[in-house]
């Protein structure tokens, strides 16, 4: 098992080296001067090529990625030219707030969504069932930005019972810094203040990530719930006296699982894009805007650094969902 | 032994229309699909004689009227005026052009590039199909939206950029599915026999193993225009694409986020366009899968 | 009072067709120690019967339309949820025929075996020899001890080690020993086998018969054996019903059945079984019209 891990470990390895490759190439054939946008109208053509010796954008292309991916693991991720800051350094600080909508919103989607894929595969074709069923529809169809702007125009606008954007008040100071996550860090300190105000700001941009995984993870546990209720161990079950809870919640939620698994895993990805957008309507400041004002000054050092590190995320997501399998599915052994 | 005639019972129909008929009864059944038709229909019909429809045509290629500024819906402007004081129904029904424009390009070259990519991979096996595969894996790690705005801010503005940037995205899994459809059509005995008979690779693939993996190309396809017009929307958003005074869902909500929530309909009318254009295109994918594919049935 | 009396039982199934009755008033009575075979050709409704026993068929789909089923006395057809809940597992052990999907495959054996030791004694703590002021600790504690005891006793070698494997660690035989295990660990007064051995090999199918049959005697209770097989009722069978289209036609001790069957269906049936004996051409089949004619 421990050597399974290490193993998937170590093959990580060169899907990076080949994903840095293909950044770096995409990013220097595509045109764009981003030197050019930083310096501003006014520049001098010597204060442009000063710029670009700084950058070392003089030098040759196959010389740059060497010094890129040398740099790359001691820490030098190149420097933003917008933010005029070591990128390693400016992701760092925008990494927890991305981090904490993620798991705050898969968290929503995960823990709402099966229970109700199971209760609706149970009262089948039920008022319940129906309900769920085209908000499901609908939820998947929705864009997360629309979405965000109808919430925040309900519950921040109208109802104002949360606040409209960003992740905590700028005039406070956020809880004392362990693990970059306000919630988890409030709760650490025992602020039970702290969390609230950092709950009431992570609550709308959550829950608009979280419809559309929501509903798909709750259509794809309902079929699959269906399914392992037609299954021969479940009549054992229920004829030997086993009551309706025990189960629904341990004996067949375990089978159902798999095949959701598969979707909560492709969701990480989908969610990790997502702060894109969601950021954005919320002004989160996490990778997400940091990466989108990157992109729209066409700085690219902060877009390959945020891609890689969400690719790093991506890629440890899919080794963990291949250990849960094992977890789900007796059968599957690491070899 | 004696031989006796068998009588080849008439047909009313032919037996391809009887399976195209027997194909519409199956998607009848479900009305949901019919409602995603029937808006997918609407829609079409919409982008194509917007330009003649539109109560305000000036509006459209970015005239103003700044005496009219935000004005609330109303039997003049259904959907409000914007800041600019243009009509927002006249601009959302337009903005249905780019939209299914985008979408369906990006669906079409999507499936070109990935059912070639695929269907080589497949076919080769070997060294050709663990390098295309590499690459397509490595495509597919990377977060397709964030790749799709950097490619896109790269290029510039401009439709056709915004759809080859999303491509470029697009077309990893299509690959994956036509090599993994490919691998299993490769082993059946039509296409041993063709082999047998001398056919060479090009009509080999083209002629028996392609013609016969339409089905789940053309249900991934379906699913997939509603995502399309998705990204295309969130690009505009995010202000990448399409710039004005074109009018794109997308670009409309994002000009209205800063006049929220005292003028909401700016953002209402090309938001609900965007989901119901996603909703439809869903609704239908849904039911040609059951139509196409009647043992995923659920 | 007998322990299982079926009087004239009646039951219908809603389908798209429309709602057919497959029960036309069955009759059986079973005391203890009678193993009773119930034989009949697919779709009689043998399994129909043995399901309305523990009351597992939903409704709808199905409908009682007359009659009852008194077990120990009491009509399950009128007893609550919770009553039947509190019957099966304990009073009431199951047996089904393909060991290969009736255990839960994400679950080790032992699981499974506690949960339902478990069951059966919060209905009676005496199942797993505990008084009835025993704690959580003491109920957990017993049932893995009783569920490692009847491992052993269906014959599972190793039982105390094998009891943290998963069941597709096992064979298909063994498989159905630990369902065996299972539905007589609640020590169940009445005990029904869904043709128990259908699915297995024929060597193995004699070793599990003679399993089922040892447990019958030592406990003495009452079984309804479901089957297609004749011989398997010949062999360990005290009594035989056959059914023929949601009907029994006859009934009685096994050797009065078998050897002078009164109906022709049952000579019929009789006549099919090959034997080592049978000479080519000897062997019948039945004809659709002999079906016809018997109904």
């Amino acid at each position: 098992m421990l050597l399974y891990i290490l193993r998937r470990l170590v093959l990580l390895v060169p899907i990076l080296l080949g994903l840095t490759l293909l950044l770096f190439i995409v990013a220097r054939i595509l045109p764009g001067d981003p030197v050019g946008l930083a310096a501003g109208p006014n520049a001098t053509p010597e204060l442009i090529a000063q710029m670009k010796r700084e950058f070392g954008l003089d030098q040759p292309l196959p010389l740059q990625y060497w010094n890129y991916l040398t740099g790359l693991v001691s820490g030098d991720w190149g420097m933003s030219v917008f933010t005029r800051r070591p990128v390693f350094a400016d992701i760092l600080e925008y990494l927890p707030a991305t981090i904490e909508l993620v798991f705050a919103s898969l968290f929503i989607a995960v823990v709402v969504g099966i229970p109700l894929g199971l209760l609706t595969a149970v009262y089948k074709n039920g008022p319940l069932d129906y309900a769920t069923r085209t908000v499901a529809l609908g939820g998947i169809a929705m864009p997360r930005f629309f979405l965000g702007l109808l919430l925040q125009m309900a519950f921040a606008a109208w109802l104002d019972i949360l606040p409209l954007s960003g992740r905590y008040p700028l005039i406070e100071s956020p809880p004392d810094h362990v693990t970059g996550l306000y919630t988890i860090d409030a709760l650490i300190a025992g602020d039970w203040s702290a969390f609230q105000i950092a709950l009431s700001h992570l609550a709308l941009p959550a829950i608009a990530m979280a419809l559309s995984p929501l509903a798909t993870i709750m259509r794809m546990m309902r079929s699959s719930t269906i399914e392992v209720l037609q299954q021969d161990y479940v009549m054992t079950e229920r004829a030997l006296g086993l009551s309706n809870r025990l189960i629904l919640f341990k004996y067949v939620l375990k089978n159902a699982m798999t095949s959701t698994l598969t979707v909560i895993g492709l969701y990480v990805s989908w969610l990790l894009g997502g702060t894109v957008l969601v950021e954005t309507v919320f002004d989160w400041p996490g990778l997400g805007l940091y990466a989108t004002q990157a992109i729209l000054t066409q700085d690219f050092m902060p877009v390959i650094g945020v891609t890689l590190v969400i690719a790093i995320i991506y890629l440890v997501a899919m080794l963990v969902v291949d250990l849960l399998y094992g977890v789900f599915n007796p059968k599957v052994r690491y070899a | 032994m004696t031989m006796t005639p068998i009588a080849i019972p008439k047909r009313t129909q032919s037996a391809r229309l009887e399976n195209w008929s027997r194909a519409f009864y199956r998607f009848r059944q479900s009305w949901l699909s019919i409602v995603g038709l029937a808006i997918v229909v609407l829609l079409v019909v919409i982008a194509i004689f917007a330009p003649w429809i539109v109560p305000y045509p000036e509006h459209v290629v970015g005239g103003t009227n700044t005496g009219a500024r935000f004005q609330p819906p109303s039997a003049n402007a259904w959907f409000g005026t914007n800041a600019l004081g243009q009509d927002m129904f006249s601009l959302v029904l337009v903005g249905s052009q780019v939209s299914l424009f985008s979408g369906l390009a990006v669906v079409f070259i999507a499936i070109v590039v990935g059912t070639a990519v695929g269907a080589i991979a497949g076919y080769f096996g070997g060294w050709v199909d663990e390098v295309l595969m590499r690459i397509t894996d490595l495509l597919l790690t990377i977060p397709s939206l964030i790749l799709a705005m950097a490619v896109a801010a790269a290029l510039g503005t401009g439709v056709w950029n915004m759809i080859i940037a999303i491509s470029i995205t697009w077309w990893p899994a299509y690959a994956r599915l036509v090599r993994g459809e490919v691998i299993v059509k490769k082993e059946e005995q039509f296409v041993v026999a063709a082999h047998a008979l001398g056919a060479n690779w090009l009509r080999i693939l083209g002629k028996h193993i392609l013609p016969n993996i339409v089905s789940p190309i053309v249900i991934k396809a379906s699913l997939d225009m509603g995502f399309a017009i998705l990204t295309v929307a969130s690009l505009g958003f995010v202000g990448i694409g399409v710039k004005p005074p074109t009018p794109e869902w997308g670009t409309l909500l994002s000009g209205a986020r800063s006049y929220m929530p005292d003028y909401w309909w700016t953002a209402v009318a090309p938001g609900i366009a965007i989901f119901l254009a996603v909703l439809a295109f869903n609704l239908l994918g849904d039911g040609l899968r059951d139509v196409l594919d009647p043992k995923a049935r659920r | 009072m007998a322990l299982l009396d079926i009087k004239n039982l009646n039951l219908a199934m809603r389908s798209y067709e429309g709602e057919t009755q497959i029960l036309h008033g069955i009759d059986l009575k079973i005391e203890r120690g009678e193993i009773w075979g119930m034989v009949g050709e697919t779709g009689s409704g043998k399994s129909l019967t043995g399901l309305s026993v523990s009351r597992l068929i939903a409704s709808p789909p199905g409908r009682y339309l007359a009659g009852s089923i008194e077990f120990q006395g009491r009509d399950v057809l009128k007893a609550t949820d919770k009553e039947m809940r509190m019957l099966r597992g304990r009073h009431i052990g199951m047996i089904f025929q393909d060991p290969t999907t009736n255990l839960n495959p994400a679950f080790r054996i032992g699981t499974q075996l506690v949960d339902v030791a478990l069951h059966a004694g919060h209905a009676d703590p005496s199942v797993l020899g505990l008084g009835a002021g025993a704690s959580r600790g003491d109920f957990k504690k017993a049932a893995k001890r009783v569920a490692v005891e009847m491992l052993e006793k269906v014959g599972i070698p190793k039982a105390a080690d094998r009891i943290d494997d998963y069941p597709h660690q096992f064979s298909g035989g063994m498989r159905q020993r630990v369902l065996i295990a299972m539905a007589m660990i609640g020590k169940p007064d009445l005990l029904i086998a869904d043709e128990p051995t259908t699915a297995l090999d024929v060597s193995v199918q004699a070793q599990i018969l003679r399993l089922i049959h040892d447990l019958v005697a030592e406990r003495n209770i009452g079984v309804l054996l479901i089957t297609h097989n004749l011989g398997i009722v010949a062999q360990i069978c005290s009594h035989v019903a056959v059914m023929f289209r949601g009907r029994i036609l006859e009934a009685g001790k096994v050797n009065d059945v078998l050897k002078r069957p009164s109906h022709s269906y049952t000579q019929a049936l009789l006549n099919s079984v090959p034997t080592v004996h049978t000479k080519r051409g000897e062997l019948m089949g039945l004809s659709g019209a002999m079906r016809e004619t018997s109904a």
